[in-house]
């Protein structure tokens, strides 16, 4: 570097200060076109906003836009608005609240807790912002309020919509309800400065509701000293929230939760393969959106957040399971795809698996003998998918769980969603900050271990198998027309074909895992997969004594009808057992509703000549 | 270390002397306009120093004291930390995503210990003192040379890009808007800025795809006011209400109705002029526009009175920040440009921006200091 001699160059010099002197005079310009916009507000235009008389001021009042609706498939509405009657008390409008209160007090039926309560909240929020003084009101009390307006300053009688759901605990998870609005910040619509506005706090009702919300809209009024109004300035009307039409059908809801509630936590979902909507999604024990959003108790709410059965979990959505068993077909397809498995090649099952000084048992203590990979799927064998697991790794394992739609949030306009957990080296590192060791591998190759997954997970992983395409959930209904748009799964056809036969084995065969689930003789057979989430370490698991919360969860997974996939199932019990014992005979149960609530529905449909029945979704043309 | 020889040859100068050399009349415009904030605050809060005029109050001497410390440590220490401080604050500021703290659905904070401090507020010194350090090092002839204006126009892109990223748009613009003033006074070549601002023109709609959605929709509100009258457009008719109430000469003090009847939101924070408006009308923000318009122009006239390169240029994004602030907080009022989140200096409520500015101020303070050739037995006219 150059020693410098130290005097700044002249050039510099002069060019800084003529440069500056540029700047300075921009930032002149600036300052007076501040000052030329304050003249405009101010001076010139200050008729427009400056109030005509001394004392009066200008309000600027938000109107509440109505809440959308939330309809069933059918079009039967789940949440809607019914008008009540109510009078407000703005602070801002009013000299002496007491006094004013006290006059009211004649008219309204208002005690002095009630007086004293609306006093409190004036200190405490925005003056301009209305109080709801009584709501509810008869139609002959709102008259008598209006009768005596003129010595009842701020006092205004109007109609406010209260939200009303209807289908109770078979709705209450999908729906979810209102609440008040907590926290506010600058960008937030004005609207939500309404003490009575309320937004959805779970379900569709949050997770539409920037649809459902609608529009405010804003009166500009001039009052005087009294609270008179001198002037409308202008008005802006509000634009009511859009209706929301959901892809779930009420009576099958209702059906299914009657059958959940035979268990004691348990949720079951179904998806339309070839649309992903889906039509079921029922989680047990449920609870009322009615009662919460018509305001609860606190008591009543601490029950409901700490009872030990999660009532306002949708374990749909957001209860996470090992997926046990169920998670084999993703073994199988990974393992297929790596080559490291011939379908014809046959792996003995002496009833445990020895690797790295550890014995892992197989769920039959005797031992399945010598299985291909058909074998394996049918009777859901442990030792199996532990030596495919093996050679095919951890990394082509999870990679084909992500594939198939494990471990990721959908984000379909149910906020509870969660991922789930597809373990890999990374994040075992990244999570747990310890490094994958080869028996994770194996215990991940049978879903237990790390894996966790949610029904609906479970269910579009069925879903994009039986159709061999990218099945998308969602939960609104689509006006596109049913055919599949979307992309194809790249997987080969011949190995999805394999496992949905073993699918099929697994409920229909004589020694199959997944027996309990077969349907009648005639009725279009169900494919799918049992599964046992372990509780607590897998060494003690299959124990028959153990009772209660330390018995295994209950799942199990399908599609049907087997030879023209419409709909995946997912269901899961908690505490049940193994897949056979609970889910399965649960999962066909809920299919029977679907498949007959169909096929009635096809022929109101057929003898009205309405549109043809579907077409019927061919598989195994995939790839 | 040879740069600063000419200035740094004769002996050092004596506290006495550095105090002397202090600009006093910038000083007492800033405790002016301070003091219009402690009214208004005062007003603001019905009549009260709680909960805000008095904290204000405070938190302003502090400041000050900090900005009379600042002036009175050498040069060369800011020199010496110009670099290392923007090297912390750009990893800070990278840090944010991973470590920081989320609020009202923005990660900009970062929590150490007790204390949570933006690091875009760090970086807005930082950055200054950075390119000044700069353009102290390179040599006049370099200036204009393509290879010397990338390094410094990197030096403020990374910054602006990891703050759009949290995304924090007001802290953006002030990064860009500051490193480009100073690569004007720096001397670099109009003919960049000439292209530069082509190329700007040609990457807007790049930018806006890039934009989050309440960025965009506060940028369509503000050309459409109509489209969401409760939104960002709630506060600007609240705001021209309050202003047009005040008219000429104002309500009086604690006289506005609309402000005290908390019809105006944030009012004592980034709102805080609409209050002045109502109160002390027309007139009464010309003059504290007067007030502004003063401390900028002492400034330029000290950075214009230093002979140091990194001095004049600290001291120039010190008056820069300042106007930044002010005219865009004011634009903001008044509805010219839409709400971004930027305080009135040291007259808003909080204590974050006016840290900023008045560490800014140490720096340019500092410079005017130390950054002139000392003169023979010097007591002249300080200013």
């Amino acid at each position: 570097m150059a020693e410098r001699d130290g005097l700044e160059l002249p050039t510099g010099n002069r060019r800084f200060t003529r440069r500056s002197l540029l700047l300075a005079g921009a930032q002149a310009a600036g300052l007076s076109l501040v000052g030329w916009r304050l003249f405009g507000l101010q001076v010139l235009e200050r008729g427009h906003y400056a109030p005509i008389a001394e004392e009066n001021r200008i309000n600027l009042q938000i109107l509440a836009p109505r809440r959308g609706r939330i309809l069933d498939v059918a079009g039967r509405p789940l949440a809607d608005n019914e008008a009540v009657f109510r009078a407000t008390v703005t602070p801002s409008l009013v000299k002496d609240l007491h006094d004013v209160l006290g006059r009211v007090q004649q008219i309204l039926p208002l005690d002095d807790k009630d007086v004293a309560d609306i006093l409190r909240r004036a200190k405490r929020q925005r003056s301009n912002v209305p109080i709801v003084i009584a709501t509810e009101l008869a139609f002959d009390q709102i008259a008598k309020v209006n009768l005596f307006a003129p010595s009842l300053p701020g006092i205004a009688t109007g109609t406010s919509w209260r939200r009303r759901y209807h289908g109770g605990d078979a709705i209450g998870h999908v729906v979810g309800f209102v609440g008040s609005v907590e926290s506010l910040s600058v960008d937030d619509d004005a609207v939500l400065r309404l003490p009575e506005m309320k937004i959805g706090k779970t379900g569709a009702e949050a997770g539409f509701e920037s649809e459902l919300r609608g529009l405010g809209g804003t009166q500009k009024i001039e009052v005087d000293a009294r609270g008179r109004i001198v002037r409308k300035l202008e008005t802006v009307e509000p634009a009511n929230g859009r209706d929301i039409t959901l892809s779930i059908d009420a009576n099958l809801q209702e059906q299914v939760l009657a059958r959940l509630q035979r268990e004691r936590c348990a949720a079951a979902v179904v998806l339309d393969i070839k649309s992903g909507a889906i039509l079921v999604s029922s989680s047990a024990p449920g609870f009322d959106p009615a009662s919460i959003a018509g305001g609860i108790s606190i008591a009543d709410w601490q029950k409901l957040t700490t009872a030990e059965d999660k009532p306002l979990l949708n374990r749909v959505v957001a209860g996470q399971y090992a997926p046990g068993s169920t998670f084999k077909v993703v073994t199988a397809l990974a393992a297929l795809e790596a080559g490291v498995v011939l379908p014809t090649e046959r792996i003995p099952c002496p009833g445990h698996y020895d690797f790295a000084g550890e014995v892992y048992p197989c769920w039959k203590p005797d031992g399945h003998g010598e299985l291909t990979l058909h074998d394996a799927l049918r009777c859901a064998c442990d030792v199996y998918f532990y030596e495919i697991a093996r050679r095919t790794g951890i990394d082509r394992l999870a990679s084909m769980a992500r594939r198939l739609g494990l471990g990721t949030i959908y984000d379909f306009g149910l906020p509870d969603e969660k991922a789930g957990v597809i373990p890999d080296p990374n994040w075992k590192r990244g999570d747990l900050g310890a490094s994958w060791l080869g028996g994770e591998t194996l215990l991940t190759g049978i879903g237990q271990g790390y894996v966790q997954a949610t029904p609906l997970q479970l269910a579009l992983m069925t879903a994009r198998i039986a159709a061999g395409r990218i099945v998308l959930p969602s939960i609104r209904k689509t006006t596109s027309p049913p055919d599949s748009d979307f992309a194809t799964l790249s997987i080969d056809a011949a190995h999805l074909e394999l496992v949905r036969a073993g699918m099929l084995a697994a409920v229909n065969d004589d020694g199959g895992a997944g027996r309990s689930a077969k349907r009648g003789a005639g009725r279009p057979p169900i494919a799918g997969e049992v599964g046992s989430s372990w509780i607590g370490s897998g060494r003690t698991q299959g124990d028959p004594r153990r009772e209660g919360l330390a018995r295994d969860h209950s799942l199990f997974v399908a599609f049907a009808p087997a030879n023209a996939p419409r709909y995946a199932v997912a269901t899961v019990v908690e505490h049940a057992g193994d897949g056979n014992a609970a889910a399965a005979p649960l999962a066909r149960d809920v299919l029977n509703f679907v498949l007959d609530h169909n096929d009635r529905n096809q022929s109101g449909k057929n003898a009205s000549g309405d549109g043809p029945a579907a077409a019927p979704h061919t598989n195994g043309t995939a790839g | 270390m040879a740069y600063y020889s000419t200035w740094n040859s004769s002996r050092p100068l004596t506290t006495m002397e550095k105090l002397w050399r202090i600009h006093w009349i910038a000083l007492a415009m800033t405790c002016l306009i301070a003091a219009v904030g402690t009214v208004t605050l005062y007003s603001v809060s019905g009549g009260s120093f709680q909960p805000w005029a008095e904290r204000h109050t405070l938190r302003f001497l502090i400041a000050l004291a900090l900005v009379i410390a600042m002036a009175l440590v050498r040069l060369e220490v800011w020199i010496k930390l110009a670099y290392p401080v923007y090297a912390v604050a750009l990893v800070m500021l990278a840090l944010v995503p991973l470590v920081g703290v989320e609020a009202l659905g923005a990660k900009r904070w970062i929590d150490v210990g007790p204390l949570s401090f933006q690091p875009s507020e760090l970086m807005k010194f930082a950055l200054v003192a950075a390119l000044a350090r700069y353009y102290l090092w390179l040599p006049e002839e370099r200036v204009g040379r393509w290879q010397y204006v990338l390094v410094p126009l990197l030096m403020i892109a990374v910054p602006v890009l990891l703050t759009l990223k949290q995304p924090d748009l007001g802290s953006a613009i002030i990064f860009m808007a500051l490193g480009l003033a100073l690569l004007f006074l720096a001397g670099v070549p109009l003919r960049y800025f000439i292209v530069g601002a082509f190329l700007a023109i040609a990457a807007l709609p790049v930018v806006w795809s890039g934009l989050h959605d309440y960025q965009r929709r506060r940028i369509e509100v503000f050309l459409d006011p109509g489209k969401d009258p409760l939104g960002s457009g709630y506060h600007i008719t609240q705001s021209k209400i309050a202003l047009g109430a005040g008219g000429i000469s104002g309500k009086g003090f604690m006289q506005g109705t609309q402000s005290q009847l908390d019809f105006v939101p944030e009012k004592h924070t980034d709102f805080i002029a609409s209050i002045i408006g109502e109160e002390w009308g027309f007139v009464g923000l010309l003059v504290l526009l007067a007030a502004y318009a003063t401390l900028i122009a002492v400034m330029t006239a000290m950075a214009l009175r230093t002979g140091n390169r990194f001095a004049r240029l600290v001291i120039a994004g010190s008056t820069m920040s300042f106007f930044i602030y002010v005219f865009v907080n004011l634009a903001m009022v008044t509805g010219l440009v839409p709400v971004v989140g930027i305080p009135l200096p040291l007259v808003s409520y909080g204590g974050t921006a006016m840290m900023t500015l008045m560490v800014g101020l140490g720096l340019a303070m500092s410079g005017y200091v130390h950054g002139r050739e000392p003169r023979r037995g010097e007591i002249g006219p300080f200013w």
